[in-house]
């Protein structure tokens, strides 16, 4: 349980390690993209991660890396096709960063330190859900920045957004930054830890 | 020849891959704590970019199927990365950023625009121009601010992420 935990918190992919940071600021224009992105991630990392952690004594430690790249392609060409049979406006919208899954940083750190299938599996359980928590927040405040709005529900009735940059990509980069910052006050940890 | 021009100049700046369109922020992070590894970063990403996009251009000349078409761009860009990762002397694992994310994005927008053959190339010339200043830009920003007094909560990534924004910011500019 300690490891849900820590994964959605004290070891925050995103706002502790600094895993993901692409998606998270080029896709999180809106938060149902961020919870869109997020979960595929997240479902993506535990099969990949259960697999990985079965094949673990098949497989020589130095051609890890690739049976790892190997599984994730497999995986989110599937769930391409998925998402693609449910709403194919969500591919549009996720664009290349749906197969960009596959060079996830926090995807492949996470797989990387797979053990026994239960560890292994409980401790990106808490990673993935920590990787959704946070492309949701930072997909709500950047949405609400924007347009005013969070999940398609307009909170503002205001012609004028309150920070239209919010939705570019150097807007997301600027939130992130100080919502890391702020992160690290909460948790009285230090910015460089993260480097 | 403009045209070429046009290409290469929204590829280093327009179109910039990390500070416009978000790709790549792993190496603006980890690889920007002094300029000759942000040089050695960016150069190697440079030419497997490069490399990459002739990749793509042999790919369409040997008429692989469509449905083929992301793991061809996985493969080439994989292989792209591992060659000038030997050329270059730069030991990065698979985990670490061998396969950036700007390198197989770039790759994938060229596809998913149908840019190939020699104006690919151009494009992704500039686009890995724009990588290695933007990388060399940062390196030399937080050398400069490593005696700043930045607050203990700003200092490394909040602080390259916040200033590569504000450069992005800049160069947003150059769009309108």
């Amino acid at each position: 349980m300690s490891k849900l935990i820590d994964g959605v918190f004290r070891q925050n992919p995103v706002f502790r390690l600094a895993l993901g940071l692409a998606p998270a600021i080029a896709i999180t224009t809106t938060a149902m993209n961020g919870l869109v992105l997020g979960l595929t991630t997240a479902i993506i990392l535990v099969v990949a991660a259960l697999i990985s952690a079965m094949l673990t004594d098949a497989v020589p430690k130095t051609a890890r890396p690739v049976v790892h790249l190997g599984v994730v392609a497999v995986l989110t060409l599937g769930a391409h096709r998925i998402l693609l049979g449910i709403d194919p406006q969500i591919v549009a919208d996720l664009g290349i960063f749906l197969p960009l899954i596959v060079v996830n940083g926090f995807v492949l750190h996470s797989l990387e330190r797979t053990n026994a299938p239960v560890e292994a599996v409980l401790d990106v359980v808490g990673k993935g859900l920590g990787f959704v928590g946070a492309l949701v927040l930072v997909g709500a405040i950047r949405e609400f920045l924007a347009y005013g709005s969070i999940f398609g529900a307009a909170l503002l009735d205001t012609r004028l957004p309150l920070f239209a940059l919010a939705a570019s990509v150097p807007g997301g980069m600027v939130i992130l930054g100080l919502l890391l910052a702020l992160y690290n006050v909460v948790t009285g940890q230090g910015g460089e830890l993260n480097d | 020849m403009t045209n070429g021009l046009d290409v290469l100049r929204s590829g280093l700046l327009t179109e910039n891959l990390i500070l416009l369109q978000g790709l790549g922020v792993y190496a603006l992070t980890r690889y920007t704590a002094s300029i000759a590894q942000a040089w050695k970063v960016g150069s190697t990403m440079l030419g497997a970019m490069i490399t990459g996009a002739l990749g793509l251009w042999i790919v369409e000349l040997l008429a692989i199927p469509e449905y083929l078409g992301f793991i061809s761009c996985l493969a080439v860009a994989a292989f792209a990365a591992w060659l000038w990762q030997r050329l270059i002397g730069l030991e990065v694992s698979l985990s670490d950023g061998l396969l950036d994310t700007a390198l197989l994005g770039l790759l994938l927008m060229l596809t998913r625009d149908h840019i190939t053959g020699y104006m690919g190339m151009v494009y992704a010339a500039g686009a890995g121009l724009g990588y290695l200043a933007v990388l060399l830009v940062i390196a030399y920003l937080r050398n400069q601010l490593e005696l700043a007094p930045v607050p203990k909560a700003f200092k490394g990534v909040p602080l390259v992420l916040i200033t590569a924004g504000l450069l992005g910011m800049v160069l947003l500019g150059f769009k309108l």
